[in-house]
């Protein structure tokens, strides 16, 4: 697979894309607390990997990014957009896009529908005009069907366009998911886990195109993922959480090096109590959606 | 390439941009053939069978309007209503009170009619009963699946005590009868012009046959035509995933509300066709049995696909009619009166077994089932004839969506 494509000459960050701030966020279910005042910045352009053990809050702060959860306190903000006080819906709309880990797609319909909900916040028709099939409804499919294909053709799905997802296999559905969040033309990428369950060549694969995606379209990417050597190949900045609190923020060489971050996913050896560890384990593991 | 936004890089990296459909394209001419060939055969139907067949098709048609519409709702978005038997009633009586005449009933109570144009009765009775949807919409909106199916089931009793009470307007337990149809002068009554084609008499049954047909013919395209685009896609985005379908941008409140208002829509006018067909309206028309009928229509022809729709509502509808008619015919089944199992009891039983069939064998529905005999007369590697052996081996034989995930590797 050759890197270097056709148009990936531009290396600059686009100019519109502004920094995420992440500004002492908390979220609690009851006593438990997912995230306990967790913040860091997102430069613009940027790849920023969350990193963390099982029941870090990986999820949840994805969670709070995209909307989903309510942050109990603190405040997420994107450019002028608070997105902490914004609904899923319009945090797509000011060009926000997730994948999620366990693949949400609809199995029924084929990859370019799929795909084509990803356009939903940038095209119009309603119930009226889809239904009677008015001529701006029927424009509106064929100008984005274009786009559609282009982003499937990035990802190596063109020639799967018109397959129903639920037939592909993991990978497939896999890379459907990223690009369905690609037809959002987001700002600001959410990747939770993309290469999950993926073999190596796959991940490979993957981590080529989130360089190529951040390459072409100069957009910033927060990815979640334990696969640690593609954390550390392929991210500008890592933030690193334990039990909800965030323990380092760094290049993925200071990180590295940090003894917080040894100590949290191997163990110190001077834990005094391990029963008391193991419960908050246990009850921290609030971070997976449905 | 694209002027809508920076391209990614890498768009022209395939270079196999697969001509996906070429597969499919003797199939392509013969379906619309087929679908010519069986529209010229409803138009001229009413030339060589009898009233009661005619009958049948317009009381199908009726049904098949309101399957539609709840297919839409509970089908393509997920959430269960038990309500369409209120907005039935909803069209039914509106169209009955906007078109009907004032006119004594017995002694007591006396009936009301606007006496309007039937054609204004039957749209103020599709925008009434789409006002109902509205007004429930906020409910709609905010619970899901089953939640919304008992917060839904309180509009059927509330709708049955109206009919019941409100006498002036819908008959009371009586019911009362409905207004002939009839558009801009030509009645769709017996006579009144007298018609005649090719020397066949066309009488109510006839004339019916064919409002019936257009009717379901404009309800079945409008929501094939929804679903294929934009807001089909999020309907259907919405039951599989409501939190993705939020993410990728759509509002769900909203679209949960438009689409209860889009099904309460074709329930008024399913509602109206109802009482067409009947000829009068009555409480017991609109109970809980009507919700579950339309229920049974639905699963039974296949959740989510219009066609499916289509076709359960013209099973259930139809069946316990044709039992009825023949019922000196068939074996075990009587007219009413006779001892044996009456038609109407006799159908539900057939209903109920057939549910059960598809619950177990073919979960989509009599749609699924014509799906699965097309599939097996198409090449297999339907789609994508340019893919690679290895890609047409990954497909599994059945539509289930379970893949072990190293398969991806082998796709390139």
């Amino acid at each position: 697979m050759s890197a270097a494509a056709p148009g990936s000459t531009r290396d600059t960050t686009r100019d519109d894309v502004p920094p995420v701030e992440v500004d002492g966020v908390s979220v609690a279910f009851g006593a438990i607390k997912a995230l306990n005042d967790v913040s860091f910045t997102v430069a613009p352009g940027s790849i920023h990997a969350v990193i963390g053990p099982n029941g870090a809050g990986k999820s949840t702060l994805f969670n709070v990014l995209s909307g989903v959860y309510r942050a109990t306190s603190g405040e997420v903000r994107f450019g002028d957009a608070v997105l902490s006080s914004m609904r899923p819906f319009q945090i797509a709309g000011v060009g926000v896009a997730r994948a999620f880990q366990n693949i949400a797609l609809s199995g029924a319909q084929t990859v370019a529908e799929n795909l084509m909900l990803g356009r939903h916040h940038l095209t119009k028709a309603g119930f009226l005009s889809s239904g009677l099939r008015l001529p701006r409804a029927t424009r509106e499919g064929r100008v984005h069907g274009e786009r559609i294909r282009e982003i499937a053709e990035f990802l190596d799905l063109g020639d799967k366009l018109h397959t129903p997802v639920g037939v592909l296999s993991y990978g497939d559905q896999k890379r459907v998911e990223v690009a369905r969040a690609l037809c959002i033309e987001p700002r600001l990428l959410l990747l939770d886990e993309p290469v999950a369950g993926m073999n190596a060549q796959e991940t490979e694969r993957m981590a080529g195109a989130i360089r190529e995606i951040r390459a072409a379209l100069g957009i910033s990417v927060i990815l979640v993922e334990h696969d640690m050597g593609m954390v550390m190949s392929l991210a500008d900045r890592v933030t690193v959480l334990d039990f909800g609190r965030r323990i380092a923020d760094g290049t993925p060489a200071q990180v590295q090096s940090d003894p917080e971050v040894i100590r949290a996913y191997l163990g110190s050896g001077t834990e005094t109590d391990p029963a008391e560890a193991a419960a908050a384990h246990t009850t921290d593991a609030t971070g997976s959606p449905a | 390439m694209s002027d809508t936004l920076s391209a990614p890089a890498g768009a022209t990296r395939t270079g196999a941009a697969a001509p996906a459909r070429a597969a499919r394209s003797p199939m392509r001419f013969l379906k619309p053939l087929l679908l010519l060939a069986l529209l010229a055969l409803l138009l001229v139907l009413p030339l060589y069978v009898e009233e009661f067949w005619l009958r049948t098709g317009f009381a199908v048609a009726g049904a098949i309007v309101g399957a539609i519409g709840l297919n839409l709702l509970v089908g393509t978005t997920g959430q269960l209503s038990l309500a369409h038997a209120f907005f039935l009633a909803v069209g039914a009586v509106s169209y009955t009170f906007i078109s009907g005449e004032s006119g004594g009933l017995g002694t007591r109570a006396v009936l009301r009619g606007l006496g309007l144009p039937p054609i204004v009765g039957m749209v103020v009775g599709v925008l009434l009963a789409g006002l109902a949807g509205l007004l429930f919409s906020p409910i709609a909106a905010r619970l899901r699946g089953i939640y919304l199916g008992v917060a839904s089931l309180g509009l059927v009793f509330i709708g049955v005590h109206v009919l019941n009470t409100w006498t002036p307007v819908t008959g009371g337990f009586n019911g009362r009868s409905v207004p002939e149809f009839s558009l801009f002068g030509f009645s769709f009554g017996n006579d009144d012009p007298q018609l005649f084609v090719l020397g066949v008499p066309f009488r109510e049954a006839e004339r019916l046959w064919y409002l019936g047909l257009v009717l379901a013919l404009a309800a079945y395209v409008f929501a094939r035509n929804l679903l294929r685009s934009r807001p089909g896609r999020a309907l259907q985005t919405l039951r599989d995933s409501e939190v993705a379908a939020s993410v990728m941008g759509v509002n769900v409140q909203a679209y949960k509300a438009r689409v209860f208002l889009v099904s309460s829509m074709y329930a008024g006018l399913s509602g109206v066709m109802y009482a067409l067909s009947i000829g009068s309206i009555a409480p017991e028309s609109f109970g809980l049995t009507v919700s579950i009928l339309y229920l049974a229509m639905i699963v039974l022809g296949g959740l989510g696909s219009v066609a499916g729709a289509a076709l359960g509502a013209a099973f259930v509808t139809a069946l316990p009619l044709v039992f009825q008619q023949f019922a000196d015919v068939l074996p075990l089944v009587s007219s009413p009166g006779e001892g044996g199992i009456a038609a109407g009891i006799a159908a539900r039983y057939l209903f109920g077994a057939a549910v059960i069939l598809v619950v177990l064998f073919e979960p989509g529905g009599l749609a699924g089932f014509a799906n699965r005999f097309r599939r097996r007369g198409r090449a297999p590697g339907r789609g994508s004839p340019s893919a690679s052996p290895a890609s047409a081996a990954d497909r599994p034989t059945d539509t289930d969506p379970s893949d072990p995930p190293a398969q991806g590797s082998s796709t390139r």
